[in-house]
């Protein structure tokens, strides 16, 4: 392909990068500050449309890579697997059921049963979230630094390895919390709501339904309670559910014939704030190693090398490496004294007595080629 | 012939005029055109032959048009310039305290810039005159004899005590600097057509230099034998002299130094300074060049502490 053409989509695939990560971050921040319903859904709609951009590129990165044979290679080296891992699963498993979700408006959840069921697939949609911020570690996959591959490719790899290792953990961690039942907001949730519908029945039998309803005003995640087509009690009006309330935020229990609505907005507040923490502390720690890693692996590594390798490939290029004290030990800068004491001296001396060639010319035969034209 | 040199002087105007050669001072631009059409000598005969360019001529004949109106295009800028230089920057009270009585400054400058117009037009003089001229330039002399005069160790020991030079440092910058211009005037009195490196080491065999000297002190009655004496020595080797003065040691380094001084050349991240760079290299070249140490060892420290 055109050298232009893919820089242009290079330089595209960053700036969605860009804005997916904040779009990650007022996702998340929607839900923690309880924006209305229209703001978060445009926020779950594109989101959707950023898993499928992400999705596209990948598997056209791995159509091109296929094609050139190296696909491996990219899998592997070229850090595909975070394109995938940022792309597919986020498809599947968290944007696309929110995608339905938005589209099939409540249905999916009333069809989908008990509390847990809902719990579980709300979960499982959050919980591949957290692969969203490996994101983050695109934008060092995109960053071209051609003075030194080498200083790039150990940040990418430090980077990749610190981000990729948390938000794994984290991933496995909560599918595992979940497989073995160990207690999260759910579970206790769940078994809150079943006490306050315990308490409405029984406050029903002993002092009527207008007493059990307004005892049931305490329980501050309980919205409605009805039965048939009656309402017993609501918290709201219609108006507020409809501006406040998305497909998943809600979960319907019943009991005896009575039907009860459960606010569910407390419980992904506290996941959207766990993420918001993961997400700062990924984008802290990507920022620390940019600005103090990165730095440092110049100062010892890259800096030192790219001055010893001018100087043996530029005649008229006699700069000394500088040898910072604290790491005068470094195999890099015991090298560096060779060549400061060894072989900058040697070349000095050579060019002194060597005759001047074509290649040790600043001004090359290219150079005038409009002279003769 | 009029005709060719007019072509000549376009052509190298053009080559001078190229960005490559952008930040070069104009010596070294110079040296370079003059290296460019010597190694490409096969590849420009052809063209530079043409009808379009000296229909008929022999590769040497146009290297002699060409290196003419070179020097030709060149001295329109230098020879103003260091004339300028000379007279504007260049204060020579310093003679007064060589020889004991006032003398007319203006004279001897005269004298001197008639001198540095007859060294220019000599092609081997011009070659080494590129140090001279870049530490003038670029006061090169003027900020380390500050510095060792501030520290007041060996160089400002050797210059004081045992060179017995009874004046303040501005004149001890000027008389280094007038050491400078003149250096590349042994080059004056090589063979012409022996080839550059033959050149350089005849005009550091200590017979020669005398000879030099002598010479020079009839063509410049106007500066006083102590000048001249730190001029021609600072072309020879302080391993083989150890009673060189100092102020010949100072411009043999500064000198050279200065000869592919590019303060304008972006220094690399994790790169030391160009002069601190140079200085150390030369430390450990010193035999090799004829430098006395010391005074590298000096310089270099002075490079370190202020970041040259």
């Amino acid at each position: 392909m055109d050298k232009k053409i893919t820089d242009i989509l290079e330089g595209l695939v960053i700036f969605i990068i860009i804005l997916v990560l904040i779009q990650t971050f007022l996702e998340d921040l929607s839900v923690l500050l309880a924006w209305t319903w229209s703001a978060r859904r445009i926020l779950l709609i594109t989101g959707f449309f950023f898993d499928l951009f992400f999705t596209v590129e990948f598997l056209t990165r791995t159509y091109a890579a296929f094609s050139r044979g190296d696909l491996k290679k990219y899998l592997g080296q070229g850090l595909g697997w975070i394109d995938f891992l940022a792309s597919v699963p986020l498809l599947v498993l968290s944007s696309g059921p929110g995608m339905v979700m938005v589209l099939s408006g409540t249905g999916l959840l009333f069809s989908s049963g008990g509390i847990l069921n809902i719990l579980k697939i709300v979960k499982t949609v959050r919980i591949a979230r957290i692969l969203r911020l490996l994101r983050v570690l695109k934008i060092f996959k995109q960053i071209k630094n051609v003075n030194s591959i080498m200083a790039q490719r150990h940040l990418m790899k430090i980077t990749a390895t610190s981000v990729s290792t948390l938000v794994l953990t984290l991933f496995f961690f909560n599918l595992f919390a979940g497989a073995v039942g160990m207690p999260q907001a759910g579970g206790i949730l769940e078994e809150q709501y079943r006490v306050t519908m315990e308490s409405f029945r029984s406050f029903r039998q002993d002092g009527g339904t207008a007493q059990a309803a307004a005892a049931s005003r305490h329980q501050p995640d309980l919205l409605v309670i009805k039965e048939g087509e009656t309402t017993l009690y609501s918290r709201y009006d219609n108006d507020y559910y409809h501006r406040h309330f998305g497909p998943g935020e809600y979960a319907y229990l019943e009991e005896g014939g009575v039907g009860f609505f459960f606010d569910l907005r407390r419980v992904q507040a506290l996941e959207a704030r766990n993420n918001l923490m993961y997400f700062t502390l990924i984008l802290i720690l990507t920022a620390v190693l940019l600005l103090f890693y990165s730095p440092h692996f110049a100062l010892t590594v890259s800096d030192p090398i790219h001055v010893m390798n001018r100087g043996m490939e530029e005649k008229d290029y006699n700069f000394e490496v500088k040898i910072d004290p604290r790491f005068s030990e470094d195999g890099v800068f015991r090298l560096a004294r060779n060549y400061n004491q060894v072989f900058l001296p040697m070349k000095d001396r050579q060019n002194r007595e060597a005759e001047t060639t074509a290649e040790d010319l600043q001004l090359k035969m290219a150079d005038i080629k409009d002279l003769f034209s | 012939m009029n005709d060719e040199l007019t072509k000549a002087a376009q052509f190298v105007n053009r080559l001078l005029a190229n960005p490559a050669l952008g930040a070069l001072p104009p010596l070294q631009k110079e040296e370079q055109i003059l290296q460019f059409l010597q190694v490409n000598r096969q590849a420009l005969f052809p063209t530079l032959s043409s009808p379009q360019f000296f229909p008929g001529y022999t590769w040497e004949n146009i290297t002699f048009i060409m290196e003419k109106a070179l020097m030709e295009t060149v001295n329109q800028n230098l020879v103003p310039q260091l004339q300028g230089l000379v007279e504007n920057s260049l204060d020579l009270s310093f003679i007064a305290f060589l020889r004991q009585q006032n003398v007319s400054t203006d004279a001897v400058k005269k004298d001197l810039i008639r001198f540095l117009g007859e060294l220019l037009s000599h092609p081997s003089v011009r070659r080494e005159f590129s140090g001279s001229y870049n530490s003038l330039v670029y006061h090169v002399t003027d900020k380390y004899v500050e510095q060792v005069f501030e520290r007041k160790e060996y160089v400002h020991f050797e210059l004081t005590k045992v060179q017995r030079l009874r004046m303040g440092k501005e004149e001890v910058k000027n008389l280094i600097r007038v050491s400078l211009l003149l250096k590349p005037a042994v080059y004056l009195f090589s063979v012409p057509g022996t080839a550059q490196q033959e050149i350089q080491k005849s005009v550091s065999q200590p017979q020669f230099t005398d000879r030099v000297l002598h010479s020079l002190t009839d063509k410049l009655r106007c500066l006083p034998p102590e000048v001249l004496a730190s001029a021609v020595h600072a072309n020879l080797s302080f391993l083989d002299n150890q009673q060189l003065e100092a102020t010949a040691r100072i411009s043999a380094i500064i000198n050279n130094l200065c000869r592919n001084y590019r303060p304008d050349m972006p220094r690399d991240r994790g790169a030391d300074t160009m002069e601190k760079s140079w200085l150390s290299v030369a430390r450990k070249n010193h035999r090799f060049y004829g430098f006395d140490v010391k005074v590298l060892d000096e310089f270099y420290k002075i490079a370190g502490e202020n970041n040259w």
